[in-house]
């Protein structure tokens, strides 16, 4: 298989890459029990784009993610965020790099429980000890209509600003790139909406660059672009999806 | 089911492995204890069975003071006694304290410790000791000694030895033969053997015997003989048959052994009660660690009763396994302590181990009836699982509850206990038991208040210490987060952390406050520049010859001095009280005192006079008053020898130096009294000597270099000494306690696991966020900090205020002064051991130390398996 390419930027200048794959293939297990999670896939995510990664149950798409991500090595192939090789990275400097260059938004507990809300997004630049932005988190901050909510604790929080919280969290470190993993798969419609307007507002107003696994058609047609997975490899993409093209899209991959 | 249950246990085998070291170090220190005691008595035994096998009857004195001399009868008597009809042949036999050992390099053998006992030897007596090389000994220029002393020692039969006796003076006699006690090795003590007329010059006994072994002719019934005696026994004397002896001295044995059993026990309980809060902890986390399982076993159709009874039947299981492996390592506890106890001079028969059936019985009812009773709720917790909460369960503590309840409960049973206490404090007992008693009763309900309300300090101490860590950095901050997220286990897990902190702030601060209380009495209580006192510590009697005092007296470096003579007497009273009269008997120290005597030894106030005339006696005002005694009037004494005299009250005095004191004149003491030996000697130097250059002076003179008995101290050696004599106590308290702590400390390792387990995708998020594997071993690690240093400041508070009370109880007896002992008193190890900082500092280190398995299992999780976890 041939690396897509990248969709050429709307500004028509060629664009950085935020995060890239090469070949990547990841095995679990060995012997009997062995799973080809991720079979020599590339796929490259320039900066700025809001990108969706699509496939039934088991195609491979969180393992693409975690693998992309850094949390999970990659058994074989290069990963790289910006133009940094991450493949050969030890524990230390992989987890500084995701402290710094990666933001994170799960689908559930994605906030410490012993940490309130404010504390919870400045968690990544605690950890690198480094001061943050003032003017951006109070920006961050009321964007995702967190002002009066930054001293509760996530238990005080509803769902959906639970949520906005990890997205706080995400983007207030500025990072290269943003990974959501299923990050409305247990919202109601009108919480995940607003989630869906905040990380299009972000990619659109703040150029953030957001990379989200999803098996909901309706956030998926929200991403600039869409990359279909099954079986641990890239079978398709689509740019400017509908929800409608993208659900008769999983129906034809079905067929 | 009792496969399942083996099934279990195996598959929480790590978890389950941290229980059974409790189990084992609590059932092994109690079932140590044991066999140690059980091997020194039967040891005894067997001793005692040889002294005796063989004689008919034995003649023997019997003193009623535990720390006396022993009581003596005359030559004579024992003669009339052996002269009645059917006695073959008899053999009076003497013993007692007051000759030293001297080895090779002229020191004194055994100055701490077990005993140097001397006696007679009598060739035809073949019960007790006998000659097994060489020769009986005859006359005062031969001396046999036991064989295993002049083996250690290195003495050969034939070669001169030196013997410094308090009333002759130095000896130097031939060693002319070894005796043994049949092949019985490991006596515990040393025997210097002469022949009768030398024992008793020796000792200061002459005519005197303590007894004697009784031949009857063959065919005579051996009653027939006793009763024929026993019209004749003088006061204080018995006539038992061989048999008898033995079992008496066995038994008088094992009651003064008794104490020292029961002090060692009790350690042993301690470490199981804290293990117990280990086993328990153990139990709930493997249950909530298998609510799942459970449930799922529940909704499969198992009934309650059918999951209770499969976790306390792994309990039982557990509990009986562990038992048996404390049992078996009790027995190496027993080898330890034979050898730590012998290190400092401790040294008791030996013989194999006894390995009691009470040993074992004790030892696995003890550890299996503590791991059931300790998984009880856990299990009926295990029985109650909701099945579909369970099922959905995601590991997360339920939210807590009110503590109010606790507040109340905690809060008015911390209350009863310091009503106790102050009642024994204050009120000076009451309903007829002693004000110590009261306060150890108010002290263990108030631990027991305290324990239930800890939950409540858990948060703000927590708090406290985490804001310190806090400023090391995000683990810090976490790790403080942590712990006061559960009240509840934290103080479950500081509780038994806390236990024996408290017992070993209790030995610290009461051991400081001891030592406090000597080095002020000396200072401050005691004027003298050199104090003179026997080295032989264990003879309480120990003494040297009156001519030691004569010839110090005439150096030009001495200004003052004077001498004392010092025996335990009892004071002897009949109060009414409402239940009709009651005697008041009590020990005290004896001693006849010279004119100046009040030079070095002011009292801070006195009435009458100080010195005691013929017929007259002195006391503390305290002795005076408890016995209801007035100045002018009589005091009755009860003396070993002497027994029952009356004496006119002439003078009171109160202050630290005369604490429990009772003085007569010195020509009054030669009545009541067989020994001249002096006990102590106090000096003071003339104008411009230096303490120093006095010590030096006395320490030249020929007869103090020839009585290697004696100990010439200034006040500060004498304040080192008492300090190492207490330190020695003190570090083995703390050997035992550190058993405790090491079990409490296993506590945290068993929490901060589960800590790490129920928190798996939290950490898997940090980690995710950006939180390394270093950042994540010491949020574990300072977690555990946190716990183990709030265990050990309640302990802290609570042991120095249970030390408060006890020594404040103990003033009556002389400790006056109340330390608290937070930093050493010098750089030895002891003395770091005994402060309290250094404690707070050990459990934190101990604490990182201990949560090194949950910190590295916390930084190797899989960040992406953590996140996934349901």
């Amino acid at each position: 298989m041939t690396a897509p390419a990248p969709d050429a930027p709307p500004t028509g200048e060629p664009r950085p890459f935020a995060a890239r794959a090469e070949r990547i293939t990841k095995i679990y297990g060995s012997g009997d029990t062995r799973v080809t999670a991720l079979d020599e896939v590339s796929v490259a995510f320039p900066a700025g784009e809001f990108a969706a990664v699509m496939g039934p149950s088991g195609s491979g798409k969180s393992t693409l993610m975690h693998c992309m991500a850094g949390l999970d090595e990659v058994t074989e192939g290069t990963v790289w965020i910006g133009d940094q090789d991450i493949s050969q990275l030890n524990d230390r400097r992989l987890t500084r790099m995701r402290r710094r260059r990666v933001g994170f938004i799960f689908q559930a507990f994605n906030l410490v429980p012993t940490l309130n809300a404010r504390e919870n997004i400045t968690l990544p630049s605690d950890l690198a000890s480094v001061t943050m932005d003032r003017e951006w988190f109070n920006q961050v901050v009321e964007t995702l209509g967190l002002t009066d909510r930054l001293k509760h604790r996530p238990s005080q929080l509803s769902g959906g600003q639970q949520q906005r919280v990890a997205a706080a969290r995400a983007l207030a470190a500025r990072p290269d790139l943003i990974f959501a993993d299923e990050p409305t798969g247990n919202l109601d419609s009108t919480a995940s909406g607003e989630l869906l307007d905040f990380l299009a507002a972000a990619v659109r107003d703040f150029g953030q660059t957001i990379v989200m696994v999803t098996h909901d058609a309706t956030a998926a047609a929200r991403a600039d672009r869409i990359v279909f997975l099954a079986d641990g490899r890239i079978v398709s993409e689509m740019t400017d999806p509908t929800p409608e093209r993208v659900l008769d899209h999983i129906k034809d991959l079905e067929r | 089911m009792f496969r399942s249950s083996l099934k279990s246990l195996w598959a929480y085998r790590a978890r389950m492995s941290l229980t059974l070291m409790a189990i084992i170090l609590g059932v092994g220190l109690i079932s140590g204890v044991y066999v140690y005691s059980d091997t020194i008595s039967r040891g005894f035994n067997e001793i005692f069975e040889e002294s005796f096998s063989g004689v008919d009857i034995v003649v023997r004195t019997e003193s009623d003071f535990t720390f006396g001399e022993g009581v003596f009868i005359s030559e004579a008597d024992f003669d009339r006694l052996t002269s009645v009809p059917g006695v073959q042949r008899a053999y009076p036999s003497l013993a007692g304290l007051g000759v030293s050992l001297l080895d090779r390099e002229g020191e004194v053998v055994g100055v701490q410790g077990t005993p140097t006992f001397t006696s007679n030897l009598t060739e035809g007596d073949t019960a007790g000791f006998v000659i097994d090389q060489g020769a009986y000994p005859s006359g005062p220029d031969e001396v046999a000694l036991d064989r295993e002393t002049a083996v250690a020692e290195g003495f050969q039969i034939g070669e001169p030895i030196t013997l410094i006796s308090e009333q002759l003076g130095r000896m130097e006699p031939v060693l002319v033969g070894t005796a043994g006690l049949a092949d019985i090795d490991g006596l515990g003590s040393r025997w210097i053997l002469f022949d009768l007329p030398v024992a008793q010059q020796s000792l200061g006994r002459q005519g005197m015997v303590s007894g004697g072994n009784v031949y009857v002719e063959p065919g005579t019934p051996v009653e027939d003989v006793i009763a024929a005696m026993t019209p004749l026994l003088p006061p204080n004397a018995a006539a038992l048959s061989g048999q008898q002896a033995a079992e008496a001295q066995a038994a008088e044995l094992q009651e003064n052994l008794g104490f020292f059993t029961t002090f060692l026990t009790v350690f042993g309980y301690i470490a199981l009660f804290v293990g117990a809060f280990l086993i328990y902890n153990t139990f709930r986390i493997v249950v909530s660690q298998r609510t799942r399982d459970l449930a799922l076993l529940r909704a499969l159709g198992a009934g309650k009763a059918q999951v209770m009874t499969m976790v306390l039947l792994e309990s039982l299981l557990l509990g009986v396994i562990g038992s048996l492996l404390g049992i078996a390592f009790g027995v190496l506890i027993a080898v330890g302590l034979q050898a730590g106890l012998g290190a400092i001079g401790l040294t008791f028969p030996s013989t194999s181990l006894v390995i009691a059936a009470r040993t074992v019985v004790v030892g696995l009812t003890a550890g299996a009836l503590v791991t059931v009773g300790s998984s009880l709720a856990p299990a009926r917790r295990a029985s109650r699982v909701s099945i579909m909460a369970a099922l959905n369960e995601d590991g997360v503590p339920a939210a807590r509850r009110s503590l109010l309840r606790r507040a109340a409960g905690g809060g008015a049973i911390t209350a009863a206990g310091a009503g106790a206490a102050w009642l024994g404090l204050f009120g000076g007992g009451g309903l007829g038991l002693s004000a110590v008693v009261w306060v150890g009763i108010g002290v263990g309900i108030v631990f027991l208040g305290m324990f239930i309300l800890s939950p409540l300090f858990a948060e703000p101490i927590t708090s406290l210490l985490g804001w310190i860590l806090e400023r090391t950095g995000m683990a810090g901050k976490l790790a403080r987060r942590n712990a006061m997220r559960s009240p509840r286990r934290t103080a479950a897990t500081a509780g038994a952390v806390m236990i024996s902190i408290t017992l070993v702030a209790l030995a610290s601060t009461m051991s400081g406050s001891l030592r406090a209380t000597i080095d002020e009495v000396l200072a401050d209580d005691v004027e003298a520049d050199v104090i003179i006192t026997s080295a032989n510590q264990f003879d309480p009697t120990a003494g040297f010859s009156a001519g030691l005092a004569d010839r110090i007296r005439q150096l030009p470096q001495v200004g003052e001095i004077t001498r004392l003579q010092v025996a335990p007497v009892r004071t002897f009273s009949v109060r009414e009280t409402a239940a009709g009269p009651e005697e008041n008997i009590n020990d005290h120290n004896i001693a006849s005192i010279e004119d100046n005597f009040t030079l070095f030894l002011p009292p801070e106030s006195s009435a009458g006079t100080l010195l005691p005339g013929p017929g007259e006696v002195v006391m503390e005002e305290s002795i005076a008053a408890d016995n209801g005694w007035e100045i002018g009037g009589e005091a009755t004494l009860r003396f070993e020898q002497a027994g029952q005299r009356t004496f006119t009250l002439v003078g009171t005095a109160a202050g630290p130096a005369w604490n429990g004191l009772i003085s007569i004149s010195r020509p009054q003491w030669a009545d009541l009294f067989a020994s001249s030996s002096d006990s102590q000697i106090y000096i003071q130097a003339a104008p411009g000597v230096s303490p120093e250059n006095l010590k030096s002076a006395i320490e030249a003179l020929p007869i103090v270099e020839e009585l290697a008995t004696v100990s010439v101290q200034t006040e500060e050696d004498l304040q080192t000494q008492a300090e190492e004599g207490i330190n020695q106590l003190l570090n083995l308290i703390l050997a035992l306690l550190g058993v405790t702590v090491i079990i409490g400390m296993l506590g945290v390792t068993n929490t901060m696991a589960l800590s790490v387990f129920e928190r798996t995708r939290e950490i898997g998020l940090l980690r995710a966020v950006g939180l390394d594997r270093p950042a994540a071993r010491w949020m574990v690690r300072m977690e555990a900090v946190i716990v183990s240093v709030f265990g050990c400041l309640l302990g802290v508070g609570l042991g120095v205020l249970f030390g408060w009370a006890i020594v404040r109880s103990l003033r009556d007896v002389g400790v006056t002064t109340f330390l608290i002992p937070w930093t050493p008193a010098s750089w030895s190890v002891s003395s770091l051991l005994g402060s309290l900082l250094f404690w707070v500092a050990a459990t934190a280190v101990l604490g990182v130390a201990f949560a090194s398995y949950p910190a590295r299992r916390a930084a190797k999780l899989k960040v992406v398996e953590a996140i996934a976890r349901l």
